[in-house]
């Protein structure tokens, strides 16, 4: 049968998620972070880019509370929030 | 992975469930802007509004279907049973990206919406979740 996807393209199948789910956070721990990080995207017109810190706050809290493996922020897209940091501190000392 | 920073896509966000699963989910926002090669987290919320633990499982797709191949989660809530209480509510968070390979790709270059999908189904044991596309 010949169709659009017989040309050697990559084709889409849903895939499950690399590490797999997220834990519900049934207390609500991370609740905070989350309205944080929210309430920043109302304010910057939804642009991922502006509020990358918040995010990063929310996944820390998850991780903190065994509600994600810890990984490494660097290893998930935030290492130039991380070298920023570092940065800033060192340049304090 | 370095963000292809001058490809604004827009992702939105749709949310659906099953006729037989009595459930209130919903994304908590219409829409995000990203750009290839930067990581993103965006949140659904799901309540269980009737009065027994129900278990849920989802399922996504992309639109446009060729631009799915590009979209990278790297966790999120679907594919695992997720239990819900009675009257229960909890925020479901998507942490993703879109691969970079998605800015050389020449038939993605008049692609700047995305359309992400959640389908939560009632999970009964020994049901396989049925995937939409070509079978293998």
């Amino acid at each position: 049968m010949s169709t659009a996807m017989t040309f050697g393209t990559k084709s889409f199948t849903p895939r499950p998620p690399d590490k797999g789910a997220f834990p519900l956070d049934h207390f609500g721990e991370c609740k905070g972070f989350k309205e944080k990080f929210m309430k920043c995207l109302r304010e910057n017109s939804f642009e991922n880019a502006l509020c990358r810190q918040e995010s990063k706050e929310y996944l820390e809290c998850r991780m903190e509370r065994q509600l994600m493996a810890k990984e490494p922020l660097e290893k998930l897209g935030f290492k130039d929030l991380i070298d920023e940091k570092s940065e800033a501190e060192h340049n304090k000392l | 992975m370095e963000p292809v920073k001058d490809r604004i896509i827009k992702v939105t966000f749709n949310a659906d469930v099953h006729a037989s699963l009595h459930w209130n989910f919903r994304p908590q926002q219409t829409e995000i802007y990203v750009v290839p090669g930067e990581t993103a987290l965006a949140f659904y919320k799901a309540k269980n509004s009737t009065d027994k633990p129900v278990i849920g499982i989802s399922t996504y797709n992309v639109v446009p279907f060729e631009a799915g191949q590009y979209f990278n989660k790297i966790q999120c809530f679907c594919f695992e049973e997720q239990r819900l209480n009675p009257q229960e509510e909890v925020d479901m968070p998507v942490f993703f990206f879109i691969d970079p390979e998605f800015a050389e790709d020449p038939r993605m270059a008049k692609v700047d919406l995305i359309t992400l999908s959640y389908t939560f189904f009632e999970a009964k044991g020994g049901h396989k979740l049925p995937l939409p596309g070509y079978q293998k």
